[in-house]
């Protein structure tokens, strides 16, 4: 099963999307530096190198048919899951979440890995799977399977990227095919879980960050400030933006996050709504190509493959710039392929080497 | 693997995904439509917010203008000095920055929180002045430690400075740093911190000349509200300069003359009513002001009983005794009861309402005219116009020879005087007026409160033949012009008969003759004012405690064509014409070698 990859292959690569990939990466290095020149570190340079990181292990990932990892998928997930529970148990607290190892230079986040091993485990979970409809047993066990890493990473706790796990399994579930009323008792089930979420589950600050959302002036100092700041530093920047290097709100550190979270807000300073529509447009082209690969998949987990990896992708990018706006509450979740960071990078990466892996080997067994 | 798998039916699962892809477009563009919103249609609103963050406004202290004496020397000054403010925003541990802060500027925790606390109703990113008027040395070891205390601010600005010192203080007055009262009282104005505002004097009276107006550096800030540089400033406008009436050597010499005396000395330029010298003594260093005192200076400047802080000329009151015989003798020639050929005899004493009244001269004066009674300034003579001419004739010639009111002279805080009279007596005693209260007023004494600035108003209206002048500071292209009055207060006959007996008091050794200076024709009038009753006075000598009586002499010169108007009180100086006359004298001197060398 295992191939290595050949002239022919080579030659099915979506180059094109390739170049998206990287062209929307050095758009991030760009406002990196922006964002932290005059900080010690050179960020940006870090990027650069992760980005070569992240470049080689997608050549990795397409490197090895997509249908060995979903036959793997079962250890992956054992694996993540043991990992996760070590996390809790052993991990230091980094900035009050315990979701980071630390293994000398490099940290790995194991609910990043989480991310990518639930597309593979929902992609053998429904391969098989060929009716037009989910029954409920199966429905219950897709929740089951997810639900497991889903609960560890509530408790560390990394909303985030729990959200992230919904929206997957969300996407997944759709595509299987709800009945009306299964989503309406889904829905049912997510706005009890929600409601009783609210009162035992989430942190103080945490219920803070969503009545922020609602009355982002009722605490300026506190968790509003970052909201408030970041949409005086969109805002501020007009049509054509206060130019490279001269956003007010970024030089003079009003942004908080500026080169992680919130670098999609320094991009709306210095450029303007038009750096923005740029940006989202590259990114809409992006997405469209991904997503619409599905048409191109061999088999029903390459459809899924396809899917759930571009959602992981797409749902990340709208909640960010959502939530940068203030029109959704801060949740830590990053901008893929712009915000500063090698776990997040990585990890998008991988997710778009499985679905040009998919897209590259459409045609079966050749 | 066999070939239905690689064919099977996936067209529902991709129809699904297409339909969330679409979905997600579309959430896409209504996302794009609010960054629209927010970017476009609300963009002014929080450009505006943005440079609110980062622009921060910093008042720039416009200098004061200079105030210059006639000849052009500085009464008031301003020098550079430098200032240490505290920014309270980026204090970060008190007990560690605020001892630190203490040891560097050499003053105590309490001084340093009180000053703090003065001010803790303004904005926390409004620094507070907690040092100032510092030289470049006492400033470089704070420089030298700029990043371990980011709290403190060293600025350069203007500060007043006095030359003179104490030399003209009562009329350049002083600058003071608003209090936290007044601050609070004015909530409209926008107070600089370390404002200084005119308390008195000048510096009160044309505060709105002087102040200028002050600037505005905009400065670029980041969000720990650290300067990162400057936007742009709108520079301070500096104030006007002020140039007054005064002349140097006849303020410097009245000083002198005062020195180790209580006393006032007022000269006036007689043909424009321009104020030449001012002195009130004791008096006191303006400069402390500005600097700032300590309480136990504070206490002992204002609870001194020798009042330095007061201008005895324009709010000292005293009883203008003899000078007052100058009011008498022009009341009694306008309403006729006493000409210039009136003659009284004069043994010494007389027996008026049943009480025996002495004349000062015991051997008494002898047979004299209404100018022998002014060159002798016998009480007799005066008694005995008193009598006739009754309280209400006297109050009214006292006010028109602007008695009983303000001069009107520039500055702040001027007092009125008394002229009694029967009306005044039964509002405030509820009792009638007794005739022999009248025989008191008619040399001056009794109920009568003059200033000094009042007494030499009067004397340069008697020296300019019944044409009043304003007394004024205010010189250079600003001085006001007094106008022309149409007619003289009294007939110029009267006048004339007056300045005759001040002529002869002064050059044919009357009570002024110690003032006589050769070749300027100086007239004038001496007055020595009991200040307790004589009967008390004559019982402490003879205990071998003479109580002094206060020293006055009012006069001008030349004769025709006036001047200069000196008047001179020295407190419990003794007689007028042994004491004030000589000093006026001297200033008389001055100003005629000056009008000389002109």
């Amino acid at each position: 099963m295992m191939l290595m990859i050949d002239r022919r292959l080579f030659g099915e690569i979506d180059w094109v999307l390739l170049a998206l990939i990287l062209l929307q990466s050095l758009v991030g290095v760009f406002f990196i530096y922006s964002s932290t020149h005059f900080l010690p570190g050179a960020y940006y340079v870090r990027q650069l190198v992760w980005i070569g990181i992240s470049l080689a292990v997608l050549f990795l990932v397409l490197a090895i048919d997509y249908k060995f990892f979903v036959a793997l998928s079962g250890y992956f997930y054992g694996l993540v899951v043991i990992m996760l529970v070590a996390l809790l148990v052993f991990a230091r607290i980094v900035a009050g979440t315990k979701s980071w190892f630390t293994m000398g230079l490099m940290q790995a986040q194991p609910s990043e890995v989480a991310k990518i091993v639930l597309i593979l485990v929902f992609a053998r979970l429904f391969a098989e799977y060929k009716r037009g409809y989910l029954t409920t047993s199966h429905t219950l066990f897709a929740l089951g399977v997810a639900g497991v890493p889903l609960l560890l990473i509530v408790l560390q706790p990394d909303l985030g990227t729990a959200m992230t796990f919904l929206a997957i399994i969300g996407g997944a579930f759709l595509l299987a095919g709800l009945r009306k009323k299964a989503i309406v008792l889904l829905l049912l089930a997510a706005l009890a879980l929600g409601v009783g979420g609210w009162t035992v589950a989430l942190k103080d600050y945490q219920k803070k960050r969503v009545t922020t959302l609602i009355n982002p002036a009722g605490d300026p100092r506190g968790s509003g400030y970052q909201v408030i700041q970041s949409k005086i530093a969109i805002g501020s920047g007009g049509f054509t933006g206060k130019g490279f290097r001269k956003g007010t709100q970024s030089q003079l550190r009003f942004l908080p996050a500026r080169h992680t979270d919130f670098i999609f807000s320094v991009i709306g300073e210095e450029t303007g709504f038009l750096g923005v529509f740029i940006v989202i447009a590259l990114y809409f082209v992006l997405l469209a190509r991904m997503f619409l690969s599905v048409g191109k998949a061999r088999d029903r987990a390459g459809v899924y493959i396809i899917f759930t990896a571009t959602l992981l992708i797409a749902f990340q990018f709208l909640v960010n710039i959502l939530m940068i706006i203030g029109l959704f509450p801060v949740v830590g979740i990053t901008l893929p392929f712009l915000s500063y960071g090698g776990s997040s990078l990585l990890t998008t990466y991988v997710a778009c080497g499985l679905v040009l892996n998919v897209k590259m080997r459409r045609f079966a067994n050749v | 693997m066999s070939r239905e798998r690689i064919y099977e039916d996936l067209t529902l699962v991709q129809r699904r995904a297409n339909v969330v892809f679409w979905i997600f477009a579309g959430l896409l563009l209504l996302t794009l439509s609010y960054y629209w919103k927010v970017q476009i249609l609300e963009h002014k609103k929080y450009l505006g917010m943005a440079e609110a963050n980062r622009i921060r406004m910093r008042e720039l202290a416009a200098p004061r203008g200079l105030i210059l004496d006639r000849a052009g020397g500085k009464l008031a000054d301003n020098r550079a000095s430098f200032k240490v403010s505290l920014n309270r925003e980026n204090v970060k541990n008190e007990s560690v920055s605020y001892p630190a802060i203490c040891r560097l500027l050499g003053i105590d925790e309490p001084t340093l929180r009180n000053r703090i606390a003065l001010h803790k109703d303004l904005p926390s990113h409004e620094p507070v002045v907690i040092a100032d008027g510092l030289t470049p040395e006492d400033v470089a070891p704070i420089e030298s430690r700029r990043l371990e205390l980011p709290e403190l601010v060293v600025e350069s600005e203007p500060q007043r400075y006095y030359p003179g010192g104490g030399l003209a203080a009562h009329v350049v007055g002083y600058v003071q740093e608003l209090t936290a009262e007044e601050i609070r009282a004015r909530p409209d104005r926008k107070v600089r911190g370390g404002e200084m505002l005119g308390r008195t004097g000048v510096e009160r009276q044309y505060d709105d000349i002087l102040r200028g107006q002050d600037g505005i550096a905009y400065d670029v800030v980041d969000s720990l509200g650290r300067f990162q540089g400057e936007q742009s400033r709108q520079y301070p406008l500096k104030g006007r300069d002020i140039t007054l009436t005064i002349d140097p050597a006849l303020q410097a010499e009245a000083v002198k003359s005062l020195e180790g005396r209580e006393g006032v000395i007022v000269a006036l330029d007689a043909e424009t009513g321009g104020v030449l010298a001012l002195a009130s003594y004791p008096t006191f260093d303006p400069n402390r002001f500005i600097t700032r005192f300590t309480p136990a200076e504070w206490s002992q400047l204002t609870t001194d009983p020798l009042s330095p802080l007061e201008n005895r000329a324009i709010r000292g009151l005293y009883a203008p005794g003899s000078i007052f015989k100058l009011v008498m003798s022009l009341g009694g020639l306008d309403g006729g009861f006493v000409t210039p050929e009136t003659t009284v005899f004069c043994s010494g004493a007389t027996e008026i309402y049943g009480s025996v009244r002495h004349c000062w001269f015991a051997p008494g004066h002898g047979a004299m005219d209404l100018a022998a009674a002014i060159r002798n300034s016998c009480n007799i003579y005066f008694y005995s116009l008193g009598r006739r001419m009754g309280i209400e004739p006297i109050a009214a010639a006292a006010r028109r020879l602007g008695l009983g009111r303000r001069t009107g002279i520039d500055l702040v805080g001027e007092k009125e005087g008394l002229v009694p009279d029967t009306e005044w007596k039964s509002k405030t005693f509820h009792a009638p007026w007794f005739p022999g209260e009248t025989i008191s007023v008619a040399i001056g004494q009794g109920q009568l409160q003059v200033t000094p600035i009042q007494i030499a108003a009067m004397t340069a209206l008697i020296a300019r033949r019944g044409r009043p002048v304003q007394p004024h500071l205010l010189g250079g292209r600003d001085e006001p012009k007094t106008p022309d009055a149409p007619s003289p207060v009294y007939a110029l006959t009267s006048f004339e008969s007056v300045i005759e007996g001040m002529w002869r008091s002064v050059n044919e050794g009357g009570t002024g003759a110690q003032a006589r200076v050769e070749g300027f024709e100086a007239c004038g009038k001496t007055g020595s004012t009991q200040t307790i009753s004589r009967e008390a006075a004559e019982r402490l000598a003879l205990a071998g405690h003479p109580v002094k009586t206060h020293s006055w002499f009012s006069g001008f010169a030349p004769r025709v064509g006036p001047k200069i108007v000196v008047t001179v009180l020295v407190e419990f100086g003794g007689g007028g014409g042994a004491t004030s006359g000589p000093i006026a004298g001297r200033l008389f001197e001055i100003y005629k070698k000056e009008l000389e060398s002109r």
